[in-house]
């Protein structure tokens, strides 16, 4: 890819979910986008950023883009390998600042499914991967960061299952469910930046992407969206300079930021 | 009479009925019986991969996926369970990718789920297809943590653990194993999940280096292994390599599985294909998309894929053969090399799989 060529979708959200991560934080980070995030955070703003992963792998030396969070890459030369159970443990006991995981869908509470299209269990229409790690991360992480691609489907009032538990029904009812953390605190996708209004946890836009309109961000939703108070401020977009460590530093070959994908 | 209390909710969403079917997973008596009875002589206990299967994994029993689904797992003995013809197994593991194949060969019937995929190489349409057929049942969903939580309370010797893992999910309601209560020793509301201790039945362990005693090394993410190896009632321990007993004690530092709970050891160099095998050997990346883009797309690709790469090898050795013999050993070893920090950095680059242009080296 030519190093001059504007951004494209999938670079500016690996550069937005890159702008949630600060320097010296642990970060828990899934296969694929959350992970060209991180590698780019720690090449630009946050050099000391240490990266975890579900597999037991953490703080390895930098390398190439792992496709299985089991990969030699997220466990290369690392100090030690955590057991599973062990590594999600470390969510609980307070070592993970923030977690970055992708959906099949996602509700106006920021409720998860990765399991299954259709509303029988026994007859899906699509029977998807089931939780992974998704479900650990989520009841457990101080803070939540979700991402993916955002249409009606994909954005419905109320999943088909919940996998991972965001707000629950609104209101306090994450807290007294019993779960840990603040639960999701942003939606990023390619329409803007939703965060939850603070009494009902319903998702709200923070931010739009250059081009987009509070209209065009709710046809791609299937529920009613929270508009913020005031002007929709525009989501910031990635310099030439980091668009070009992107290209030639973080994901050289494209494997998660080519667009359309490979 | 049912032996267990299990989660109502779950076995009504579930539709499961006989109950029995549940006891084995969870069955702490019988796995303590069977542990207490076994060999306990440090004897030899070097067998084939096909004795081994034959010998140890009876039809129904609950067989423990391993490793990372295609890192270091012990799939050429998954394969030689298929060649076998062994049935109505239910599996469990986190992951637990390799159940799908397992299904359309005939040998998974019941499916502990908690993950099915194979992550940025494809969706599994197998398995909703197995589904639909009624050649796969789930009978509990879980988290990779929750798994991973039941087979360590078996490690560490306790009926179960409390964890805020799944809680208010929909997986506590197809999950019939799981109760969601209060923690007892909180005075204000504090639900949390009790997970059960997990005893599979069987369990194959894929190690780097074993003796011939069973005592096992495992480099690289060990995932659920050693509370695998320690919680399963059967344990064949199979290994690229056979070294003497003193390597072990001398130069493994690092994670040891001791050799009493072994019942059997298995030379197997390549057992983890087409997995890959820290410091050993990088995945066929492209038989990962030929299984999920040209297998997944219906029964009778399934089938063939099968057909070729299960069925139509007799071993790993073969295997091997098929994946692109010397040349692809000596590009995959070099690939993990590279990978790991070992060798110096090498260009990943590989052309992904297309239906309509198949490599015939799947590197």
């Amino acid at each position: 890819m030519k190093n001059d060529a504007p951004a494209n979708v999938l670079e500016i959200l690996a550069y937005i979910i890159a702008a949630q991560i600060r320097d010296h934080s642990i970060v828990y980070v899934g296969t694929g986008l959350p992970m060209v995030a991180g590698i780019l955070a720690r090449n630009t703003h946050a050099p000391n950023v240490t990266m975890v992963y579900e597999s037991g792998g953490q703080d390895p030396l930098p390398g190439d883009m792992p496709w299985s969070v089991g990969g030699p890459f997220t466990w290369r030369k690392s100090p030690m390998i955590q057991e599973m159970p062990y590594s999600f443990g470390q969510v609980y006991n307070g070592y993970v600042d923030i977690a970055f995981l992708g959906f099949a869908q996602v509700d106006m509470y920021g409720n998860v499914n990765t399991h299954m299209i259709g509303d029988d269990f026994h007859k899906p229409k699509a029977r998807l991967t089931g939780s992974g790690g998704n479900n650990d991360l989520t009841s457990l992480a101080e803070n939540m960061v979700i991402v993916g691609l955002q249409t009606p489907d994909k954005f419905p009032e109320k999943v088909d299952f919940i996998t991972s538990v965001g707000h629950l029904t609104g209101g306090n009812s994450r807290k007294e469910a019993g779960l840990l953390g603040n639960g999701p605190i942003a939606v990023i996708s390619q329409c803007g930046v939703f965060d939850f209004e603070p009494v009902t946890k319903r998702m709200r836009v923070k931010t739009l992407h250059p081009g987009m309109t509070f209209e065009v961000a709710q046809a791609c939703t299937g529920f009613e969206l929270l508009k913020p108070e005031g002007e929709i401020p525009m989501t910031p977009m990635p310099s030439p300079e980091v668009i070009s460590i992107l290209r030639t530093k973080v994901d050289p070959r494209g494997v998660f930021t080519s667009f359309p994908p490979a | 009479m049912a032996i267990f209390d299990y989660n109502k909710e779950a076995l009504a969403n579930l539709k499961i009925e006989d109950t029995s079917i549940l006891d084995r997973l969870v069955d702490f008596e019988t796995a303590r019986k069977v542990h207490l009875s076994k060999e306990r002589a440090k004897k030899d206990k070097r067998i084939s991969l096909k004795e081994a299967v034959a010998e140890f994994v009876s039809d129904g029993d609950v067989v423990l996926d391993t490793g990372f689904g295609y890192v270091r797992t012990c799939i050429q003995s998954h394969f030689e369970i298929m060649r076998q013809k062994k049935k109505n197994l239910q599996m469990i593991g986190a992951p637990n990718t390799n159940q799908s194949y397992m299904s359309f060969a005939g040998c998974v019937y019941y499916s502990h789920s908690s993950y099915t995929g194979a992550e940025m190489r494809g969706t599994d349409k197998n398995y909703k297809r197995m589904m639909l057929q009624g050649r796969l049942k789930v009978v509990s969903e879980w988290s990779h943590g929750g798994v991973g939580q039941g087979l360590k309370a078996a490690q560490l010797g306790c009926p179960g653990v409390l964890s805020k893992q799944m809680l208010a999910s929909d997986i506590v309601k197809y999950n019939p194993y799981l109760k969601v209560i209060q923690n007892p020793i909180k005075q204000d509301p504090d639900p949390a999940v009790f997970i059960p201790a997990l005893y599979p039945d069987i369990v194959f362990i894929h190690a780097q280096v074993a003796d011939k005693y069973g005592n096992a090394w495992l480099y690289g993410p060990t995932v659920n292994d050693v509370a695998g190896a320690a919680a399963s009632k059967k344990v064949v321990i199979t290994a690229e390599e056979i070294v003497p007993e003193l390597d072990i004690r001398y130069n493994r530092k690092g994670t040891i599985i001791p050799f009493f709970y072994a019942d059997a050891v298995v030379e197997l160099p390549y057992g983890a294909l087409p997995g890959s095998m820290p410091g050993c050997y990088y995945w066929p990346r492209q038989w990962w998309e030929k299984l999920m883009r040209l297998g997944g797309s219906s029964d009778e690709n399934m089938g063939k894929f099968l057909d070729e790469w299960v069925f139509g090898t007799k071993d790993q050795i073969e295997f091997v053969e098929k994946l692109g013999g010397a040349k692809w050993m000596i590009e995959a070893r070099r690939q993990t090399k590279a990978a790991e920090g070992d060798n110096e950095d090498i260009d990943f680059a590989y052309q992904e799989y297309r239906v309509d242009n198949d490599p015939g080296i799947y590197y």
